[in-house]
């Protein structure tokens, strides 16, 4: 390290401090805190008492939390093999530039704009049975039709599924954005060898928009895991456990001031977060240069 | 020097940091020296209870100009209790606040580090007033001979309102059973509200256990916060709920499952259901100035009020009230018993049943007010469907856990309702969800 650089060393670190400051209370903390928590009975006004891993066995028993957990397997499962291609998709189309491109990307994005707390409720009147679009439209060929969407098994499985399934603009605005950056070089030495379009979809295009492919699928997922708003705004889990996620149990846990199983199913959500990081970056070699 | 400045900026922007960190203070003093009390609380906005709770306000600030001024901050409904839990947390409560949000709260947190205002200090000076409140009521918030809160002193039972252009019983529905009603009620339904807190379903119901041999005592005996009802398998709570399933899916509005408390409502006001279940505060919504909420060509001098089946209202006779949190300066604690005074005088609390209804036992009630609730006629009819052999129960709500109430039950009614669940299995997991919580 050059002489400058190291006298300038201490204000690096002096005007680094609001992140670190912030980083260490705000996340570094509250992490300890909920991992601590998880292995004690605590209301939030006695003092946190030990149990060990009475929490998590707890958990592990629970019908809804097992339900759950399957719940977010399948949502996974969807994400992955129909969400995420689906943002691809978008992506590719976009990428061609056909006439209307921007606009069609506009239109795409209008969701972004909306909370996802708003978008819930949205969802909540097009899945109405009595007046909702859905609904309607479909009695125009089946008159006797009537499904309460949000509040029926397995109907609300699907419903919820469908608040998020066509929802994927960050995973298109992400795979664009690499598509973008290959270099026109590579599509004409292609082109110039005989490659179709296929061909230079799936032999180049694929190949070099791995990472941000590797990335919506992990975003896609963490999503799934952390997924509140669309189920506590319509199904509230149910019917029964039917659309029962981990982030519900959670909730419910605080509303019971149960801090501790509470706490310990942050701390499994948060594990599955992790692995499903791991896993995709090692499926998807994205430590490896694409270059 | 650009060490200093270079100091000056890092320590700036840690400071600027944590500027988020900052809580509003909730008792300030104006311009004209009144002490300010911020109170954040639901009854703001659309909710029902703002028709009356504002105007309150206003009268008490107009009563004590210069001296106190009572500033209401909206919170939802439902996030109400919740930011209470939040504030203890924090020591950081309100001046005021209404109820209580849970048993733990008041029985690990409240009581015993004493964190309220004994209301017995000012009370004691205001024989008048301590003459108007409920026995019951003050023996069930005094702990260690301290006085936690005050309810208002009025009995005002949740029971049912219909549409007499839709239905017309042949005698008052306090007399019938459940099953007359039923029968009467021909191809007429009844506007269920079956999501969030299910709370006009939850009326029927408990109206359904109240009427059965044991009912009231199973109601009133959970109502101490350390003994809450979870034994839902228990046979009255399953004869109730085999009656419920039966009424919902017999004569349930097309819009039940599901519905929201707008839906219930948006049903009856559009002459789309014969029948709802709620308590006296819902009369307003009945009044000429409320008809931009009607449609339909429903008229709300066509609604009358009586008893449930089996002569059953719901009322919680030992609720907790307002009371003052022990963080609260002593000056402004002065003012917030000022205003809690003011809300349980005389002609308050004539113009709060005048508004949404009841009696208050211990009130000698002034001519004008007589004479005023005879010109509302629902009011007026809703008084009288109520006499001394009216079963006056709590709400089940008030007796089973908090995360029933508000979660469970809601989840699982879906499934009682088309039949997926037998009530059998739906009280089953009712009982597993509450005991699961009570660990």
């Amino acid at each position: 390290m050059k002489k400058l650089e190291r006298r300038n060393l201490p204000w690096i670190y002096l005007f680094l401090l609001p992140t670190i400051l912030i980083f260490a209370l705000f996340y570094c903390w509250p992490i300890i805190q909920v991992v601590g928590t998880s292995f004690t009975r605590w209301n939030g006004f006695s003092r946190p008492a030990f149990i060990g891993i009475d929490n998590y066995t707890r958990l592990f028993n629970m019908s809804s939390f097992m339900v759950a957990l399957r719940n977010i397997a399948l949502w996974s499962l969807i994400a992955m093999t129909f969400h995420v291609w689906f943002g691809v998709l978008v992506a590719l189309v976009f990428f061609k530039q056909p006439p209307g491109w921007k606009i069609a990307r506009a239109a795409f994005m209008v969701p972004m704009v909306i909370s996802s707390a708003a978008w819930a409720m949205i969802y909540r009147f097009i899945f109405n049975n009595e007046f909702g679009i859905l609904n309607n439209i479909i009695r125009i060929f089946n008159p006797d039709f009537n499904v309460n969407w949000f509040f029926q098994s397995p109907a609300s499985f699907w419903a919820i599924t469908f608040t998020w399934l066509f929802y994927a603009v960050i995973i298109s605005l992400v795979v664009l954005a690499d598509l973008m950056a290959i270099p026109s070089e590579i599509h004409e030495a292609a082109r110039i060898d005989g490659a179709g379009g296929w061909q230079t979809l799936r032999m180049i295009d694929m190949p070099l928009c791995r990472f941000s492919i590797g990335t919506s699928i992990i975003m896609s997922i963490t999503s799934r895991i952390s997924m509140f708003e669309a189920i506590a705004l319509t199904s509230r889990g149910g019917p029964g456990n039917t659309t029962m996620s981990l982030s519900i149990i959670l909730v419910r846990g605080i509303s019971d001031r149960n801090f501790g199983v509470a706490n310990a199913t942050a701390v499994v959500m948060f594990v599955m977060g992790i692995a499903v990081l791991l896993i995709i970056n090692r499926l998807f070699r994205m430590n490896e240069s694409v270059y | 020097m650009k060490r200093l400045l270079a100091l000056i900026l890092a320590t700036a922007l840690c400071l600027s940091a944590l500027s988020g960190c900052l809580t509003q203070d909730t008792v300030t003093t104006d311009a004209d020296g009144a002490i300010v009390l911020t109170i954040p609380h639901y009854k703001v906005g659309a909710n029902v209870g703002a028709r009356f709770f504002l105007p309150q306000v206003e009268r008490f600030n107009e009563l004590y100009a210069g001296v106190y001024r009572v500033e209401v901050m909206e919170v939802p409904n439902d996030m109400y209790q919740d930011q209470m839990r939040q504030l203890a947390i924090q020591n950081q409560l309100p001046p005021l606040v209404e109820g209580v949000p849970d048993e733990i709260f008041l029985l690990e947190y409240l009581i015993p580090n004493n964190r309220f205002y004994d209301l017995n200090q000012w009370l004691d000076n205001e024989p008048e007033l301590r003459a108007l409140l409920l026995d019951a009521n003050i023996e069930h918030n005094t702990f260690d001979g301290k006085l936690l809160s005050v309810t208002y002193p009025v009995v005002r039972p949740a029971t049912l309102y219909y549409n007499e252009t839709l239905f017309q019983p042949s005698k008052p529905i306090g007399e019938m059973s459940w099953d007359e009603l039923l029968e009467e009620l021909g191809d007429n339904t009844l506007a269920f509200m079956t999501s969030e807190n299910a709370w006009t379903t939850m009326i029927a119901l408990t109206s359904m256990i109240a009427v059965q041999p044991g009912g009231p005592e199973l109601l009133f005996n959970h109502l101490p916060d350390d003994n809450k009802f979870v034994e839902f398998t228990n046979p009255i709570f399953v004869n109730a709920i085999t009656q419920l399933q039966r009424v919902i899916q017999t004569a349930g509005h097309g819009n039940t499952v599901g519905a929201a408390y707008a839906d219930a409502a948006n049903a009856f006001f559009s002459n789309n259901a014969a029948m709802i279940f709620n308590g006296p505060w819902m009369i307003g919504d009945f009044n000429a100035d409320a008809a931009d909420r009607w449609s339909n060509g429903f008229d709300g001098a066509n609604v009358r009020s009586n008893a449930m089946p089996g002569n059953v209202g719901l009322d919680n006779p030992l609720g907790y009230g307002w009371w003052i949190p022990a963080n609260t300066p002593p000056e402004a604690a002065e003012g917030a018993w000022a205003f809690i005074s003011f809300m349980m005088s005389a002609n308050e609390l004539e113009l709060y049943m005048l508004a949404e209804g009841g009696t208050a036992p211990n009130l000698d009630e002034s001519a004008e007010f007589l004479a005023a609730r005879a010109e509302n006629a629902l009011l007026h009819q809703y008084m009288g469907s109520i006499n001394s052999e009216t079963i006056v129960v709590p709400y089940l709500w008030n007796s089973a856990p908090g995360s029933i109430a508000d979660i469970e039950f809601g989840r699982l009614l879906p499934l009682l309702i088309d039949g997926t669940l037998t009530p059998e299995e739906f009280c089953q997991q009712l009982e597993t969800s509450a005991r699961e919580t009570m660990r």
